[in-house]
C-alpha cells in the first residue's frame, strides 16, 4: 500500500462535468422525433372523476397521444397509487397527461380536456381524517393500516409512576418541500416491447420494478437509466412521473419526456410530512429520567409513499437517545386530501427530535441543570438502552431497535456533546440561564431591540444494516479499471466515495477508476439511495469486490511470476515480487493471463486491439450488519441566534455540528453534506412551509418566492466537528452521514431562541410573524 | 400559457396606439417582465399581445432637470440602486433599490414595473382562486390565510400594494408622468396609487391605454458620501447639509431619509412591513417629515400623524417610541395578520431613532 484515499479529500468525480455545465439531467435529455408531455390536475382536494372527454384535446394538431384514468394500464406505481385513477384526492393530484409536439401545444391540449368531477368533502387535518364519519380517501379508511404503530420498552405506565416530575408538550410540524434544484424529468423510449427509461430516480432497480409493475410487462423489458440527479434528498421518485411517460410513449410511438414545473415541484412532489407530537417526559429530581411517552399523528397526504418509515424513524429519537428504561411510542398515519408527504431527508426524524429536544431543553431548566450537563448525564451509553435483548442470537440486530441490553458497535455521542460544546464556547462561561442572563462572551448586539441566545441540541440515527446491496468490480485486458454499480449517485457523491474505497484495495488513483453506475440493464442490482447507507451498505459490497478481485490477480500472477502469492504486492497498475521488485507483470499482462491470453500467446478468439471483451471481475453483495450491535450514528449541534424583538426576525449567528459518523472517507464532501443539512433545515426552523388553504385545499405558495428557503445571506457561520470514530464493522470504520445532519437543527435554533426572548416555540418555522404573535402575548 | 404577440413600438405614441388598439384584457405592457411573466405562467393572466416598451429610448435613464431628477420608467432598479445623485440624496429611494428582491431581478425590473407590479396576494396569484381582482365572487384571504394582506385601507379585496420603490418615493415629492390616447398628464405619486375602493381589478389611476413613462423627483441638494447601511435592516442616515444660502437664510438645515424592510429572509423577499422616513432638520429642530409605510395598506400608507408629531420638535426631544405607536391611525388587522401592527410600529420606531441618532 503506497498512499491511502481513505481520509482524503478526493475530488468528486462529477465535478468537472458539473462546474462546466457537461452534465446531463433527465430534463436535457433529447432523442430523435422526442415529444413533449403535460400532466392535467386536478382543481379539487377530492373528487370522483365520472367522465373525461378527450376529443377536442385529440383534434389539436400536433397532439399525439393521451393517457386518461379510463384508459391507462391497471397496474400500480404505489401501494395506493395508480397508474391513474378515476378519483383524484389533492389539488395538483394527475388526472391526466398528453404528449404532443412541444410542450406548450401539450399544456394546451390539457386544457382543452373536458373532465366531469364529482366533488368529494374532503379533509386536510390528520384529526379530523381519523373521527368517525370523516370522509374516507382510501378503502381502507383513513388511518394507514387500521390501527397506531405502537412500541414500548418497559413500561411507562410506571416510568410516570416513579416520577418526581412528569412534563408535556405538544409539538407542530409543518409541510415542508425539498425543494431540489431539478424539477423531476423522465424520457421514456420504446423499441418494440423493451422500455428505456432515463429519469430522475433514487434507485434504477426500484423503477425499473416499479413500471414493469405499472405497466404490467416484464422486469426484463424495462431498462431504467439515472442520468445526473438534480438533488432529490429522498423524494425523487414516488410519483406517477415514470409510468405516465411511458404510457404516453408506447402510445404516440415515439420518445416522449415529461418535466414537471416548478409549481408542480412543490405541489405534485413529495414533501416533508407533517403532523402533531404529543410528548412526555417522566424525570427524578436526582435529574434522570423515568419515563418517555411520545405520541404522533402524522399528516400523510393522499398517497402512502414512504410514510411507515418515515412514521418509525420519527420515533427512535424518543425510543433511544436518552438512557430510559420505560419509553413508548404511538404513531397514528393518517390519510388527508393534502400533497404527499414522502421520502425527504431523515425522514421523520427530525420532526421527532424536534419535540424530544425541545421538552428535554424543557426538562433540564425544570431541574435546574445546564442543557448539557443534562444531556451528558441522560444520553444513551456505549453500552446501549437498559432491559434485555430480545433480537434472537445470530440475528442481525435491527438499525432502529427497540430493544435494551445491546450494545452500539462504537458511540462518539458522548465525543460529539463534549468536543462541540468546546468549540461552541458553550461552558465558559456557562450557558446563563434566562433570568440572569449576562452577556458572557457574546459580543454585544447592537440594538437592545435584539437579544441574543444560544441553544444545543443531540441527536441519534440509524446506520446499518442498510439494505442488500452488490458490487462488481472489473479489470480488463488493457488492465483498465472498473467500478460497476446500480447506485444512483443523488448529487450526494456516492460514485466519489465508492471510487476510493474501490481504489483503496487496488492500490491506484481513484480517478483512474472507470465508473459504470446506475443502468438497471448493464450493473447488479442495487438498492434505492436512501436511509443514509451507501457509504455503509454498497461501500462494504465495493471493499469486498475489490479485495476479490484483488486476490484473483494476485493469484494469476503468482502463476505467471512464478513466486509465491505471499511474496506479491501490488501498486501503481502492476504486481510485483516483494523481495525483487524488478519481477512485475502489468495488470493488463494479469489480466489477458487470466482471460486465456497474452500478447505472445493471443486468446482464441483474438481480442481486437483495446477491446473490452476480456476482463476479469469479481462480484459480491452484501448486508453489512452486526448481531451483537447496533450500528448507529450521532451528533450534537450548538447554535447561537440573534432575535430582533422590533422585526420577530431570528438571525442564526453561529453553529457548530459535532458528528459521529465513524471514519469519515472524504472529509471535504463530508463537510459539504453536514452543511448542506444543516441550511436545508435553517428553512425548516425558520422560514418554509408549504401552506395548503383550510377552506379550498389549494396548496397556495409552491413557489421558491413564496415557500422561502434561506439564501446564502441567511446562512451562519458554521463549523463542522467529526468525532474520532472508527467503527469495527463499517467500510474502513465508515457509519452513516447523509441525512444525520439534518436531524437536530430545528431543536437547536428554538431552544437557542428561548435562551433569546424565553419564548418556547412549539409549532415551526419560527417566522418573525409567530415571534411577533409571542411577544406580544408574553 | 396562451401564445401570445410580441410588438416593439419605438415611441410612446406607438406605444399608447398599441395598447390602445385592443381590450384591456387582452394587451399588456412588458418592460423587464419579472413580475409579467411569472403572471402569464401561472396562468393568472392569458394576454394575446404584449407591447414592450424596451425599444423606447426616451424611457430610459436618469436625468438631472431643473426640477429635481427625471427617472424614465425604463429605468433599471439596478440603475437606480447604484445612481450616485440618488444614493446621495435620496437615501431613502436607493436603499430600497438595493434590497429590493435579487440582483438578477433589479438587474431587469424596471422603474415603471415596478410601481405597476400587481400584488403578490397569494390567492390573486393563484389560477384556481377566481377572487374578486380576478372578477370572482368572493376574497378567499377572509376565511384563509391573510398573514401578508392589510391592516388597514382594505375594502372587500386586501391586498397590499408589494413595491419597494413607491413606499420609498412616498416621502419625497414625486410626480408620475403619464402618456395615453388623450395625452400626457402628471399625478402626485399619492394620487397615483388607488385602493380597491375606487376599483377592486387595479391598483392605481391608469386608464385602459395608458402608461407610465417617468417620475420625476424635487430637488433635494447634494450631501456627504453615501455611507453603506449596514445590514440586518437597519441601514445608515442619509444626512445631507442645506447651506444657509441653498435654505434662503436661518441655520444649517440637512435632509435626512432611510428606508426600512422587515422580511422573512435577507434577500429574495417582498416586505412584511416596510418604512421609508425623510426629516429636513434645521438647527436641531424637524421642519418637515415624511413617514410612509409599505405592506400594511392596499397602497403606499402615509403616517400622517407620526408626520404631526415630528414636525418642529427639537430632536433631542423626540420620542422615537411615541412616533412609532402613531404609524397605524386605526389599523383593523385580520385574522392572521396582527403581527404586522407591532412590527409596522417598531419599525417608525427603529426609523426615527436611526434618523435622530
Amino acid at each position: 500500500m503506497t498512499t491511502s484515499t481513505i481520509g482524503q479529500n478526493v475530488v468528486r468525480t462529477d465535478l468537472q462535468a458539473k462546474l462546466t455545465g457537461q452534465a446531463k439531467y433527465a430534463a436535457d435529455l433529447k432523442l430523435p422525433g422526442m415529444l413533449h408531455a403535460a400532466v392535467l390536475r386536478s382543481p379539487h382536494p377530492h373528487a370522483n372523476i365520472r367522465s373525461l372527454d378527450a376529443s377536442r384535446a385529440r383534434q389539436l394538431s400536433g397532439v399525439y397521444a393521451i393517457v386518461t384514468p379510463f384508459d391507462a394500464p391497471p397496474g400500480k406505481v404505489g401501494p395506493d397509487l395508480a397508474v391513474l385513477d378515476t378519483r383524484v384526492r389533492f389539488v395538483g393530484d394527475e388526472v391526466a397527461a398528453v404528449a404532443a409536439v412541444d410542450a406548450e401545444t401539450a399544456r394546451l391540449a390539457c386544457s382543452l380536456l373536458q373532465v366531469d368531477y364529482e366533488v368529494l368533502p374532503f379533509v386536510l387535518d390528520p384529526d379530523e381524517a381519523m373521527k368517525p364519519g370523516a370522509v374516507a380517501l382510501h378503502s381502507g379508511g383513513n388511518l394507514v393500516g387500521g390501527k397506531p404503530l405502537s412500541l414500548e420498552r418497559g413500561s411507562v405506565e410506571q416510568g410516570f409512576a416513579q416520577a418526581d416530575l412528569a412534563l408535556e408538550e405538544e409539538y407542530f410540524i409543518p409541510v415542508h418541500s425539498a425543494t431540489a434544484l431539478e424539477p423531476r424529468a423522465a424520457l421514456a423510449s420504446w423499441e418494440g416491447d423493451s422500455l428505456t427509461v432515463w429519469k430522475s430516480s433514487r434507485g434504477v432497480h426500484q423503477d425499473q420494478a416499479i413500471l414493469a409493475e405499472a405497466l404490467g410487462i416484464p422486469v426484463a423489458k424495462v431498462r431504467v437509466i439515472g442520468p445526473f440527479l438534480g438533488a432529490g434528498f429522498g423524494s425523487k421518485d414516488e410519483s406517477r412521473l415514470g409510468a405516465l411517460t411511458a404510457v404516453l410513449a408506447q402510445r404516440a410511438g415515439r420518445p416522449v419526456r415529461l418535466e414537471y414545473s416548478r409549481s408542480d415541484e412543490f405541489v405534485a412532489g413529495r414533501t416533508r410530512h407533517g403532523g402533531r407530537i404529543k410528548l412526555r417526559v417522566g424525570l427524578k429530581q436526582d435529574g434522570s429520567i423515568t419515563a418517555i411517552h411520545m405520541t404522533a399523528a402524522l399528516n400523510k397526504g393522499a398517497y402512502l409513499a414512504s410514510g411507515p418509515n418515515m412514521m418509525r424513524r420519527l420515533g427512535q429519537g424518543a425510543l433511544y437517545l436518552y438512557k430510559c428504561p420505560n419509553a413508548r411510542y404511538d404513531a397514528y398515519l393518517v390519510y388527508t386530501n393534502r400533497p404527499v408527504g414522502g421520502s425527504y431527508r431523515a425522514l421523520g426524524a427530525p420532526q421527532g427530535h424536534f419535540a424530544l429536544e425541545c421538552l428535554m431543553d424543557r426538562a433540564a431548566e425544570a431541574l435546574g441543570m445546564d442543557s448539557l450537563e443534562f444531556r451528558l448525564k441522560n444520553q444513551v451509553p456505549p453500552e446501549g438502552q437498559p432491559g434485555r435483548r430480545t433480537t434472537p442470537p445470530g440475528q442481525l440486530i435491527d438499525s432502529q431497535p427497540l430493544e435494551g441490553g445491546v450494545p452500539f458497535s462504537s458511540s462518539g455521542l458522548d465525543q460529539c456533546l463534549r468536543r462541540g460544546a468546546e468549540v461552541f464556547g458553550w461552558g465558559n462561561p456557562p450557558n446563563p440561564p434566562l433570568q440572569r442572563r449576562a452577556r458572557g462572551n457574546f459580543a454585544p448586539p447592537t440594538d437592545p431591540a435584539k437579544k441574543r441566545g444560544r441553544g444545543m441540541s443531540m441527536m441519534i440515527y440509524r446506520g446499518g444494516p442498510g439494505f442488500t446491496s452488490a458490487a462488481e468490480v472489473r479489470v480488463d485486458t488493457e488492465g483498465r479499471i472498473s467500478l460497476v454499480c446500480g447506485l444512483m449517485d443523488v448529487g450526494e457523491g456516492a460514485t466519489t466515495v465508492l471510487a476510493q474505497l474501490a481504489a483503496e484495495a487496488l492500490d491506484i488513483p481513484p480517478q483512474d477508476i472507470r465508473l459504470m453506475f446506475a443502468d438497471s440493464a448493464a450493473t447488479p442490482t442495487a438498492p434505492i439511495t436512501a436511509g443514509s447507507t451507501a457509504t455503509f451498505s454498497t461501500g462494504t459490497a465495493v471493499v469486498q469486490a475489490a479485495a476479490k478481485l484483488r486476490q484473483q490477480l494476485l493469484d494469476l500472477a503468482a502463476d505467471g511470476l512464478e513466486a509465491p502469492v505471499n511474496d506479491l504486492d501490488m501498486a501503481g497498475g502492476a504486481i510485483f515480487v516483494k523481495s525483487d521488485p524488478a519481477r512485475r507483470m502489468s495488470l493488463s499482462e494479469v489480466v489477458r493471463r487470466g482471460v486465456g491470453g497474452s500478447e505472445q500467446n493471443p486468446p482464441n478468439p483474438p481480442l481486437a486491439k483495446g477491446s473490452q471483451g476480456g476482463f476479469l471481475s469479481a462480484s459480491v453483495t452484501a448486508n453489512p450488519g452486526s448481531a451483537d450491535y447496533i450500528i448507529n450514528s450521532f451528533g450534537a449541534h450548538f447554535a447561537e441566534v440573534e432575535v430582533d424583538t422590533d422585526t420577530g426576525h431570528v438571525r442564526v449567528l453561529r453553529f457548530v455540528a459535532a458528528h459521529d459518523s465513524g471514519r469519515i472517507i472524504n472529509p471535504r464532501m463530508a463537510l459539504n453534506q453536514v452543511e448542506g443539512g444543516i441550511s436545508q433545515m435553517l428553512g425548516f426552523a425558520l422560514s418554509e412551509e408549504l401552506v395548503t388553504d383550510q377552506p379550498t385545499g389549494i396548496t397556495l405558495n409552491g413557489s421558491y418566492l413564496e415557500h422561502k428557503c434561506p439564501t446564502i445571506l441567511d446562512y451562519p457561520d458554521v463549523q463542522v466537528i467529526f468525532a474520532d470514530v472508527v467503527d469495527p464493522i463499517g467500510p474502513h470504520g465508515a457509519k452513516a452521514l447523509g441525512e444525520v445532519p439534518s436531524v437536530g437543527v430545528a431543536p437547536a435554533i428554538a431552544n437557542a431562541i428561548y435562551n433569546a426572548i424565553g419564548v418556547r416555540f412549539n409549532q415551526l418555522p419560527i417566522t418573525p410573524q409567530r415571534v411577533l404573535e409571542a411577544l406580544a402575548n408574553k | 400559457m396562451q401564445p401570445f404577440e410580441f410588438v416593439e413600438p419605438r415611441t410612446i405614441d406607438e406605444a399608447v396606439a398599441l395598447l390602445s388598439a385592443q381590450p384591456e384584457s387582452e394587451v399588456r405592457i412588458i418592460a423587464g417582465a419579472s413580475d409579467l411573466l411569472s403572471e402569464i405562467k401561472e396562468g393568472v393572466i392569458a394576454p394575446r399581445r404584449l407591447v414592450s416598451l424596451g425599444g423606447i429610448p426616451e424611457l430610459r435613464g436618469i436625468q438631472a432637470t431643473a426640477e429635481g431628477l427625471r427617472l424614465g420608467a425604463m429605468t433599471t432598479i439596478t440603475e437606480i440602486a447604484q445612481h450616485p445623485a440618488i444614493v446621495s440624496r435620496y437615501a431613502s429611494l436607493a436603499q430600497a433599490a438595493q434590497g429590493l428582491a435579487t440582483w438578477q431581478i433589479r438587474n431587469v425590473g424596471t422603474l415603471g414595473g415596478n410601481l405597476a407590479q400587481r400584488p403578490r396576494c397569494w390567492y390573486y396569484r393563484h389560477p384556481l382562486a377566481v377572487c374578486l381582482k380576478k372578477g370572482g365572487d368572493r376574497c378567499y384571504a377572509l376565511a384563509g390565510v391573510s398573514k401578508h394582506l392589510c391592516v388597514t385601507g382594505g375594502d372587500r379585496c386586501y391586498i397590499v400594494h408589494p413595491s419597494d420603490t413607491a413606499v420609498a418615493l412616498s416621502v419625497f415629492d414625486a410626480q408620475v408622468e403619464i402618456a395615453g390616447p388623450s395625452g400626457s398628464r402628471s399625478v402626485a405619486l399619492g394620487d397615483f396609487f388607488a385602493g380597491p375602493g375606487r376599483d377592486l381589478t387595479r391598483e392605481n389611476i391608469l386608464e385602459p391605454g395608458e402608461l407610465v413613462t417617468g417620475v420625476v423627483v424635487v430637488q433635494i441638494p447634494p450631501g456627504p458620501l453615501y455611507q453603506r447601511g449596514e445590514a440586518n435592516n437597519t441601514p445608515l442616515p442619509q444626512r445631507h447639509a442645506l447651506s444657509t444660502a441653498e435654505r434662503g437664510g436661518g441655520g444649517i438645515s440637512e435632509v435626512r431619509s432611510l428606508y426600512l424592510k422587515a422580511r422573512e429572509r435577507e434577500t429574495g423577499d417582498f416586505a412584511l412591513v416596510s418604512v421609508a422616513l425623510a426629516l429636513e432638520l434645521e438647527g436641531g429642530i424637524v421642519r418637515q417629515a415624511r413617514c410612509a409605510l409599505g405592506g400594511v395598506a392596499p397602497v403606499p400608507y402615509r403616517a400622517h400623524e407620526v408626520e404631526e408629531y415630528l414636525q418642529d420638535k427639537r430632536v433631542s426631544g423626540a420620542d422615537a417610541v411615541h412616533a412609532g405607536s402613531l404609524a397605524l391611525s386605526h389599523p383593523r388587522p385580520m385574522a392572521g395578520n396582527g403581527y404586522k401592527v407591532p412590527l409596522a410600529r417598531n419599525l417608525v420606531k427603529r426609523a426615527v431613532a436611526e434618523l435622530l441618532r
